[in-house]
């Protein structure tokens, strides 16, 4: 038993936790998926009691919304809460209330620090000739032992803290750790930058000109920031479309 | 036969970017490489996947938002251009991903605007156990299908183009993949911008920039 709830029903709703994230609909964006994840444990705490399950698993069914690798620690904790009898408007509060952090934290530490950052560094031992094995295991490995340390984490204060995990969330200082990992990123990204410039089939190999235009489209992305992106993919596919034609016709 | 085979493969990928575990193997870079291998090239795989990662590189895989389809638009890419000998292969195939990743990202919405049908709501009248499990792995398939269909159908078109258009380009194979690269720069650009700036971490990616020179030097 853990929190009150069979560990085959907690490991089952972990594994679950995985794909809650599969019925993503923008009217309740996650909330099929939370149900999903929690329908194991649900059928263990409510055993004979099916009236007191529906009414379980339509709360569950209701608007939430996480970053997927954070979603278990409101899995976790919901589960506790249904497990330690906790009434309906006490689980609801309790999802209102950390969805939100629970998204953002999750996206300023994994979306924009932990993944640009090992995808960094697998493109510069790319552009430094590491073979495509290495290179991709690299990649897998680092990243995954991240992804899913944070998953499983995230679960276990959850079931463990219940609606205490704030406390647990706070102690972690998630932001923080984002906040100490950006110069090794800037770091990466200098390797990455060097790297594609020096290396074989880097820019200097094809001349000043490519290098002078390569440190023009840095310094926009520098100075313009995602606004930029579109745009600039837009123009390498119109430069695409012009030497097509350029070679059509000539 | 191969043609629907990456499709699948596509398929497969397509879910790893929101619907299933994501474990990243949808980003380009791996995703890159495992069409590669399947077509028998994963040198070209792994270079062209590299390529699209540093254009994704500052895109989040969705959760509300909407993105290019980065699995779907390299898979498409990497299988338009796999035994194609002539120069214009490689940057053609990375335009069309491009533009395909954008058709992807579209579907996706669709999808999502098609799962609030599928995915029960508290509302029903009886949204038991089996409804919600059958409506969740019902548009976890419908996500596969859906991507499989974007690959397949990007590959087919992406394959004619490369093939009637990539003899006749007319840059040699250092500036068309300088060409990619320039535009994969602005990327870079963006990333530094998020991570605090060039004044503020100056020191940390001109040591690095040092390394990585001296790295192609000495590796």
């Amino acid at each position: 038993m853990s929190a009150g709830v069979p560990r085959r029903a907690v490991l089952s709703a972990f594994a679950r936790s995985f794909l809650i994230q599969g019925s993503w609909n923008y009217h309740t964006l996650i909330g099929s998926g939370f149900a999903f994840a929690m329908l194991p444990g649900l059928r263990r705490i409510f055993a004979g009691s099916p009236e007191r399950m529906a009414a379980s698993i339509r709360r569950h069914l209701e608007l939430f919304n996480a970053h997927p690798y954070l979603s278990g620690v409101a899995l976790g904790a919901a589960l506790r809460l249904e497990a330690d009898g906790a009434d309906e408007e006490t689980v609801r509060r309790f999802k209102a209330a950390v969805r939100g952090p629970l998204g953002s934290l999750g996206d300023t530490l994994v979306w924009a620090a932990w993944l640009p950052g090992v995808s960094t560094a697998a493109l510069a031992l790319f552009w430094l000739g590491v073979p495509p094995t290495g290179v991709i295991a690299f990649f897998l490995i680092v990243y995954n032992l991240g992804h899913v340390a944070l998953r499983a984490w995230g679960f276990r204060v959850g079931l463990s803290d219940g609606r205490e995990v704030g406390r647990s969330l706070a102690r972690a200082n998630l932001t923080r750790l984002s906040t100490s990992l950006q110069p090794i990123v800037v770091a990466l990204l200098g390797v990455l930058v060097g790297s594609a410039l020096g290396g074989g089939g880097g820019l200097a190999e094809a001349g000043a000109p490519w290098v002078a235009l390569g440190a023009a489209a840095f310094v926009v992305g520098l100075v313009v920031g995602h606004r930029a992106w579109r745009p600039a993919a837009a123009a390498v596919v119109a430069c695409v479309v012009l030497l097509s034609a350029v070679g059509v016709l000539g | 036969m191969e043609i629907v085979r990456i499709g699948l493969l596509g398929g497969l990928l397509g879910l790893d970017a929101t619907s299933v575990g994501q474990f990243m193997v949808s980003r380009p870079l791996v995703a890159g490489t495992l069409v590669g291998w399947a077509l028998g090239a994963p040198g070209l795989g792994l270079a062209m996947g590299a390529m699209l990662e540093l254009y994704l590189l500052v895109s989040f895989p969705p959760g509300g938002s909407r993105f290019p389809e980065g699995a779907t638009a390299t898979a498409v890419a990497v299988a338009s251009a796999a035994g194609v000998e002539a120069a214009g292969a490689v940057p053609l195939a990375i335009g069309v991903g491009l533009l395909w990743g954008q058709v992807g990202g579209w579907t996706v919405t669709l999808l999502r605007q098609a799962n609030a049908v599928l995915a029960p709501e508290p509302e029903d009248a009886s949204p038991g156990p089996a409804r919600i499990v059958a409506g969740h792995l019902g548009a976890i398939f419908a996500d596969f299908s859906r991507a499989a269909v974007v690959t397949l159908t990007g590959v087919w078109l992406g394959r004619w183009l490369v093939g009637a258009l990539a003899g006749r380009w007319p840059l040699p194979d250092s500036a068309s993949w300088a060409l990619l690269l320039v535009g994969g720069a602005v990327s870079a650009g963006i990333l530094l911008r998020d991570m605090g700036g060039f004044r503020r971490r100056r020191v940390a990616f001109v040591a690095g920039l040092a390394l990585g020179v001296l790295g192609t030097r000495f590796l």
